[in-house]
Order: structure tokens, then sequence, then C-alpha cells
């Protein structure tokens, strides 16, 4: 143990300097051109209707609830599936990810006794208000991933990251023609390496944990249910 | 040579005491049973998970020149994420052994006066006993994830690198429950059990200055850190706090985004065997102005602790393509029989026992290459395809070389020779090498076996001694061809005459 | 799921008139019997069986030992005592592994004058057959059965599973075998614990470990279990009769012959 603390910055630079010294000496003069070729697996191609159907699959198999549904009838779904569940608070974003309004429809079409709570906030001061008053959160998606039942969240300013976290209930609207085979090809399509957010959140299920004798359970620390509702038009 | 040995964490010393740890738990019935269950599960979970063998086994070589394409490069990588980081706004500190990266970690923490740590899963922090450190320095630390909250309240440290407790069953999870958290009331059921442990751990993130996690790939590209879970825990770790820390080893960085699809696959499959975990968190930069929630300052500590050694012997540096699945313990069937604490050692099994030796040394850990059969089942599941039995071979070879004041490949080598056994092995050596000699000492073997001994030390204590032949095959190889030559001989003779 | 199994990438001859034996240091000490059965069935085959006087042992416990240059000192030895262009058969899956995968790791470079160069190390590796493997794939063995009904069980030594793909190939052959049935133990992929001098250095872990293989064969109700490896065998055996157990395992060998024969099996220990 060190009893006068060295400046971090002294110790960082140090370490990089004797690190990067060590590590150098043993790749010089190496010909990274002569590298194997890396060769991926090839998987089948599917049809939608294929790839929707292992999308719902995976989503189910993971404890999801999968709903399908269109833009109008999403409130009326959601209003029930609160009923349900006995809650009568939703939180959700003023707008929807990427500033978009589509939210409006859903929100004026919930049922009257359900109050919304925007997330209007920054968590700095509120982390009470959204650990313990917000039963249940609505989010949008990106897109989804059909070959591991994967929701796609690029969480920004509208929709923040810890609405699809803290919340015990998670709704989560899903565009099923933003449907992409897996994970590898949805990164090419949409060339994710050149404009990547402050986090991107891969879901692909309610929380769950089978850390004590291998015993899944549901809701260890994020939502405990993960409701998909799915617009497929 | 690195000083490691000032600096070893507290396993260390156990990792002397390796056989002392393996007679305590190979004698509990308990514990025993605890792990035959969890391997047995995980086993099963991973072969479900791989639909065609194909499959697996062109991801298995896609994967291994993936991690060997990242190591070749891999001080330009660390330059290119440092780069990228920094550019995205997090800032990336280096240090060379566990104390200097707790050091840092402390500091940024004091920084931000800081007082109440959450901690999502991280085996480097284990490795640098980071919670120990903290909490001398009065700031409270604690685990988030499901197993590594129960470990910590027990006062042990996790057995298993994906599931940490492990060792433990419901009943004694219930107890240790009832013992330590005021009001509960004893229950074995998980469910019961783990709204629990929500409802405990969900204040903390609530309440937390600082998060701390680890990190399962740095993408050199485009400087994102990617953290694989189910629980949440990690997100909450690292989204609700103010202040992120995050630790890994330097061989965790990757080089494009496009590495990390078929790592992600082959990491969560051969763990676990699930196509994916709940949760792949892509961490790029602190909180942007105008963004509501997200930690302020994220950091990135970067450690060596040994790693710079494997990496320095391109045989050994195979050793730094591991993904951290747990795979090469489920199978392992030393690990499955005396668990994982017995290793004394942060990483168990048999990963455990190829790098450990890097950051301990091999003074304090050469038992560990020679507690393996060679049976080969590590390497065969491993998805990087890191060739561990190949690794313990050479690990005992280091072990048992002469002490010489060349440059050693590793830290404590010769550490495991006895000049006795040194001795037996020339001597070997030089009968099996001599035929005549070979032949005298099988025909001493075969004439006085009579004279071997009932007991052979531990061999005898569950099976009895074997019997020589009366008789080596050489010796009735060679009548029988002596008689076959006169036979012959005979019957050319009677057929001449 | 081998990792460096590589029977089906082999290019297996055609059936020679001559082949070697390599018979292993235990069998020539401990089980010489299953060293004659297997060249009696070979010799049945029609194949000359030739064992040459000056080999000894393939270095494997030097090598896995750490002591690279007394198994060195050995290995080459042996790869001299088999000069001619004609198979190899070893009569243990863990020492053909060792001869056939590691020897020109071990070889290939060394220097001096016993030393073969690297074309005369890889001949040797490539003319390396597991005794199974040579039955079935170069012998095409249809095994004829003439024993009585029965129920067997197979081990086979890890080493030979993964580096010789023995469990395909000891299979097959107890498989072909009418009157057998061949029972899968639970744990049947599971190292005995043996694993050379591991047995000695780590005898507890390896003592835990033979228990449960033991405990599974006997569970697996079979009259005896058959391995291509009497290092296991003398493991698994030597702790069956320790804790006065009938059940034993015999060689794959001296068990083919005795079912080709009709004679009845006897267990070897």
């Amino acid at each position: 143990m060190t009893n006068k603390s060295a400046d971090i910055n002294a110790i960082s630079s140090k370490a990089r300097g004797n690190i990067l010294a060590k590590l150098k000496a043993e790749v010089s003069g190496a010909d990274y051109d002569k590298l194997p070729e890396e060769i991926p697996y090839i998987y089948p191609e599917f049809s939608h209707e294929e790839n929707l159907a292992q999308f719902i699959s995976e989503l189910e198999k993971n404890h999801a609830q999968v709903i399908q549904t269109t833009k109008e009838g999403i409130a009326e779904v959601i209003s029930a599936e609160l009923a349900a569940l006995n809650i009568t608070t939703l939180l959700c974003g003023e707008k929807c990810y990427g500033g978009n309004d589509v939210h409006r429809d859903v929100i004026n079409g919930l049922d009257s006794n359900i109050e919304l709570q925007p997330y209007d906030f920054s968590i700095d001061n509120n982390k009470e208000l959204l650990f313990n008053e917000c039963p249940a959160a609505l989010s949008s998606s990106r897109c989804s991933i059909a070959a591991t039942g994967t929701i796609v969240l690029w969480p920004d300013e509208n929709e923040p990251r810890s609405l699809s976290l803290v919340p015990p209930v998670h709704f989560v609207i899903v565009d099923a023609n933003k449907l992409h085979a897996d994970f590898a090809r949805l990164m090419a399509a949409e060339q994710w390496h050149d404009k990547l957010p402050t986090n991107v959140v891969l879901i692909s299920g309610p929380s769950k944990t089978a850390d004590i004798q291998q015993t899944l359970a549901y809701g260890a620390h994020g939502p405990k249910a993960l409701i998909v509702l799915l617009l497929n038009s | 040579m690195k000083q490691f040995n000032e600096e070893e964490s507290k396993y260390a010393a156990s990792a002397k005491a390796f056989r002392a740890n393996v007679t305590r738990d190979l004698g509990n019935e308990e514990l025993r049973s605890n792990f035959r269950g969890a391997m047995d599960y995980l086993m099963a979970k991973r072969k479900d998970a791989f639909s065609s063998e194909d499959e697996l086994e062109v991801l298995r070589e896609q994967c291994k020149l993936i991690k060997q394409r990242c190591l070749a490069k891999l001080p330009h990588l660390l330059e290119q994420l440092e780069d990228k980081l920094e550019t995205n706004g997090i800032k990336v500190h280096w240090a060379e052994t566990i104390t200097e990266a707790n050091e840092i970690i402390a500091q940024l923490i004091a920084q931000k006066k800081g007082k109440t740590v959450v901690k999502g899963k991280s085996m480097v922090s284990e490795e640098t006993a980071l919670n120990d450190y903290l909490e001398e320095r009065n700031v409270e630390c604690l685990e988030s994830d499901m197993g590594e909250y129960i470990v910590q309240l027990a006062k042990q440290h996790p057995s298993h690198i994906i599931m940490p407790a492990i060792h433990q069953n419901k009943q004694q999870v219930a107890k240790l429950f009832a013992d330590n958290i005021d009001g509960f009331e004893y229950s074995t059921d998980v469910d019961t059990l783990i709204q629990q442990g929500r409802t405990i751990l969900r204040d903390k993130f609530c309440q937390a200055d600082v998060g701390i996690s680890g990190v399962n790939f740095a993408v050199a590209e485009t400087g994102t850190l990617c953290l694989v879970e189910n629980e949440g825990n990690g997100r909450m770790c690292t989204t609700i706090p103010d202040l992120h820390i995050a630790i890994t080893g330097i061989e965790k960085v990757v080089e494009h985004l496009s590495d990390v699809p078929p790592l992600l696959s082959l990491l969560t499959r051969s763990a676990t065997g699930q196509a994916i975990s709940t949760y792949f968190n892509m961490i790029n930069s602190p909180r942007k102005e105008g963004e509501k929630d997200g930690p302020k300052e994220v950091h990135l500590v970067l450690l060596d602790n040994g790693r710079s050694q494997a990496f320095a012997d391109e045989e050994l540096r195979q050793t730094l393509q591991c993904i951290r699945c747990g795979a090469c313990m489920n199978h392992c069937p030393v690990y499955t029989r005396i668990g994982g604490h017995a290793y004394g050692t942060v990483y168990p099994g048999p990963i455990g026992k190829i790098i450990s030796p890097h950051m301990l040394g091999l003074d304090a850990t050469s038992n560990l290459p020679t507690a393996s059969t060679l049976c080969g089942a590590c390497g065969e599941v491993c998805p990087v395809k890191i060739p561990i039995p190949k690794i313990l071979l050479r690990l005992r070879e280091e072990s048992v070389k002469p002490k010489s004041d060349k440059p050693q490949v590793m830290q404590g080598q010769g550490a495991g020779r006895s000049n006795v056994e040194a001795l037996i092995w020339k001597v070997w050596a030089l009968v099996h090498k001599s035929p005549t000699l070979y032949a005298l000492s099988m025909w001493g073997v075969t004439r006085f076996r009579f004279l071997m001994p009932k007991k052979l030390g531990g061999w005898t204590s569950v099976r009895t001694a074997p019997k020589p032949a009366a008789k080596t095959l050489h010796e009735r190889l060679k009548s029988k061809q002596e008689k076959r030559a006169k036979q012959a001989k005979q019957s050319t003779n009677t057929a001449s005459r | 799921m081998q990792q460096v199994n590589t029977q089906h990438l082999r290019n297996y001859p055609k059936k020679p008139k001559q082949v070697y034996l390599f018979g292993t240091c235990i069998v020539d000490s401990f089980f010489p019997d299953s060293g004659m059965d297997a060249i009696e069935l070979l010799e049945r085959e029609g194949i000359e069986v030739i064992y040459p006087q000056g080999q000894s042992c393939c270095g494997q416990p030097a090598y896995n030992s750490g002591y690279k240059e007394e198994a060195k000192a050995v290995a080459l030895v042996q790869v001299k005592q088999f000069p001619l262009d004609i198979p190899v058969v070893v009569i243990s899956g863990s020492c053909g592994g060792m001869m056939r995968h590691h020897y020109l790791d071990l070889l290939g470079d060394s220097v001096g004058d016993l030393v073969g160069n690297n074309a005369e190390i890889t001949n040797f590796c490539q003319r390396v057959f597991e005794f199974t493997e040579f039955l079935v794939h170069v012998l095409r063995l249809k095994p004829i059965d003439q024993g009585p009904k029965e129920r067997v069980a197979l081990h086979t030594s890890c080493a030979a599973r993964r580096e010789m793909g023995v469990h395909i190939t000891g299979n097959k052959l107890i498989s072909q075998l009418a009157n057998v049935e061949l029972v899968l133990h639970d744990y049947e992929s599971e190292c005995c614990g043996f694993g050379g001098t591991f047995a000695v250095k780590h005898a507890d872990i390896s003592a835990a470990m033979v228990a449960d293989k033991s405990k599974n064969l006997v569970a697996s109700d079979v009259v005896r279990y058959v391995s291509a490896d009497h290092g296991c065998m003398m493991n698994i055996n030597g702790a069956l009769d320790y804790q006065k157990e009938s059940l034993r395992g015999e060689h794959i060998a001296s068990y083919l012959l005795k079912r080709i024969k009709g004679t009845s099996a006897k267990a070897s220990l």
C-alpha cells in the first residue's frame, strides 16, 4: 500500500510507456498483410416471415411477451395490460426516439385513468422518482434482430437510457419492417462504425439471473416484464 | 522482471496452500454435489446451443483468428482505442500492477468525493482486490451481480468466473440471507431470494456516486466499451451514478466493430448456452449535453498485471485470446471435483492454471499446471481454440527448468524443480534410450516382481498395486521368434534331406 | 468436436503385408498378454508383425512432466527402431497420440548425430496408427462374433479420444459384435483420473475421479468394460479391485480375439 498518493497521471503515463514499449518490442517488423484469412460462417437466408417467426419465438423463449398489433391498436393493448397489472402510471418520453412524434396518438388513446409521467427531467435530482414512482415505461426502438430475438435501442434525450431499465415493466414498440437477420448483418447494413451514439443497448428479454443454483428468476435488477408491441403491417 | 511479489493479492498466499485446499474441498460432499450439478447444467446448455458442429467449428476458427489478429496488433490497437475513447470523452488510464490500478480508481473516486460504489461483475477488479483497497479508504463497495452479492455477503470470493456463487445451493443462500439481512425470513424460494436482493440493490443503485464495471470487448475502431450481462446491474452501474469507471485487461481490445458479433455469439453460447445475453450494452461516451441520464464522467483503466509477460512468448500469448466464457472450467473434471476456491487464485479452472502464473509468478502457482490429467476437454470446448493442454505442458517445462541467469520467459521459472525428480528423469531417460539397459531393468522388474510393494503412496490409498508380469512382452516375443526360426530351420533341413 | 483428431482427413493405406508393433512400456512390463493377443489378431488377418526389440517407451511420461530433453532423447531412439516404410501400430491410444501428434514438435528441430531430419520424423508420424484405428480403417476388420451374449462398456482414454478418435473406432468394432450389447455408461467421455504422474502428484484428485469412473462403470451393469489403453485400465481396475468389485476392464485386442475365437473372455488386471 502506498502511503503518499502518487499523482495518477504520472502513474498512468509511466505505465503507458512501459506497457506499450514491451508490447511493441514483440511486434516490431510484423507483416499484418500475412495474417490468415478469417472465414465467417455463412448463415442461410430466410424470408421475412421466417425471420419474424424466429424473432418472436426467441423472445418468447426468453420470457418476453410479444403482442402483435397495429399503430392504432397500441393504446388499447397498453391500457389493457396496465389494467391487468393494476398499474396506473406510465413513464414515457415526450417524443420518441429520434424526435418523432408518433407517440402522441398512443398517449392520447390511453385509458383516462392512466397517469402519464413524461421523462422530461434530468435523472440527477430525480432518482427517487424514477426508481420508486414509475412502475411501467413505454419506449420505441430502432430496429431488431431475428436470429437472437433482440431489440435494439439507441437511447437519446427523448428516450433516455434509464427509461428502458429502471421501471419494472417495459413496453417497447417494435416495427416488424425494421427486422434484420442477425447482428453482423445489421451492423454492416446500418454502417454502425460511423455513427454510434452515447449508448446502444440490445435487449433480448426481461432482466434475469440463474445465479442461485442455476434456477432462472426474472426481474433481477432491470424490468421484470418485457412487453413487445409488434407492429406488423 | 517485474516485482509481482510485493503486489501479490491475498490470493497468492493461498495458491501455495493448493494441496490443503484440495483436501478440504474434496471432503466437502455438499460442495462436490453443488459443483457436479452446476457443471452438468452448464455442459448441457452449451451442447444445446450449437445446432450444427459445422457452425461451431467455423465460428471457433474465425474467432481464434480474430483474437490472434487483435493480439498481433495489440500495441497499435491500444493506442487507437485510447485515441478514440478520448475523442469520445472517455478518459483512459494505464496500470502495470494491481496497486497502480487500485490507486488510480481510488483517486478518481476521491476526486469526486465518492462514498458509495456499486459494482457490476468484473473479474479484473477481483484480480486487483479492489473492494478491499477501497474499503480501507472508507469507500463502501457493493457488488451488484446477484452471484457476486451473495459471495460478498458470505465474505467469500467467486468460485467461477461467470457464476460466482455456483458453490452454494439455495439452502445455503437462504441461510446466508436469513443470518445477514434484517427482516428476511428463511426461504429457499429462488424468486423470493432474488427479489430480496433486488430490493436492497435498487436502493444502492439509487444512492451510489460511482459505478464500476468490467469490459467484455473494447473496440478500437469506434472507442466502444461492450458489456455482456443478463441481470441489468451492469446497465445500472454504468447508467445511474455520476461517475463510471471501467477496468479491463489490455487483451480485451478488438480492432473492428464487426469483430464483435461472432465473438459475442460464441461467448454467450459457450458460457451459458444463450443465443445472446439479455443485455448487450455498448458505451461510447459520457452523458452528452442535453441528455437526461448517464454518467457525467467515464474512465477506463487498462491493466497489464503480467499479461505483457505472456504476450512476449508466441506460445504463451495464446493465453490472451481468452474471452472469459468459463466453458473450460465447466468441462474440466478436476474443477468439477475440487471447485473454484481450491485453486486459491482469482481465475480458477484450466484458464486460471495458465493465466495465474503470469499474474502471480510460477513460484506461487507451480502446483497448478501439474493438477491436470491433460485430458483435453478444455481445449476441445474453448471458443477461441486456446491449446490449454499444450500451454499446461509448457508451463510444466518452465516450472522444472533449472534456474539460470539468462533472461527468463516467466517470473518464477524453475520454482517447481526438485533435484530428486530431475535425477529420476535423467535415470529414466538413460534406461529408456538404451535397449540394453532397458532390457536389463525390465528383466529385474519382472523377475523380482514379488518385491513389488503393496503400498505405493497415494496410488494405493484407493487402488491395489499393479503387479509386473512374469515375463515381458519383449522376452515372450523374442522366444516366439527364436522358436519360429528354429522351426523354419528344421523344416528347411527336412526338406533338403 | 475433436480438437486434433484427424481420422477423417487421413488417407489410409491399403492393407499391408507387414506392420510394426509398438507395444508400449506399460504393456511390456505389466500386460504382455494384451500385446500377444494384438499380434495374434493381426496375424490371423494375414499380416506379419515385426516387434523391434530396441523399443521401450514413447517418452510421454517425461514429456508430460516438463522434462522435454529427456523425452526427446527417448523418443528419438524409438523413431530409429522403425525404419521400414510400413505402418507402426500402437496398442495404446495415448502413446499413439504422442507419437503421431507430438513427435514432430518434440523432435523436428533437433540436431545431432542421432537425429533424422524433419522429413524422417514426419514420415514416421504419418506411419503411426492407433490399434483400433488400424483395424477399422486399414484392415477394415469385420469381426465374426462367436462369443456368448453379454453387455459391455467401452472406456476411451482422453488423449486417445481427442487425438486419435478412438471412441469412434472402438465403438465401431464393438458394435459389430453380434452378441454384444455396448452400454454407454454415465459420464462416458469423462477422464478416469490417471494422467500419468498426475495420479501420484495429485493423488487425492485422481482418487476422486477414479472413484466416480469406477462407480459409473459398475452402475452400467456390464460384465466387463473394454478399453484400448492400459494406463486408464491400470487405474480403473486397480480401483475396482480395491473396492472388491468383480468388474474388470480388458484390452480391446484381447476382447476381440476371444469373441472371434469363441473362447470366454477373461478379465485382465
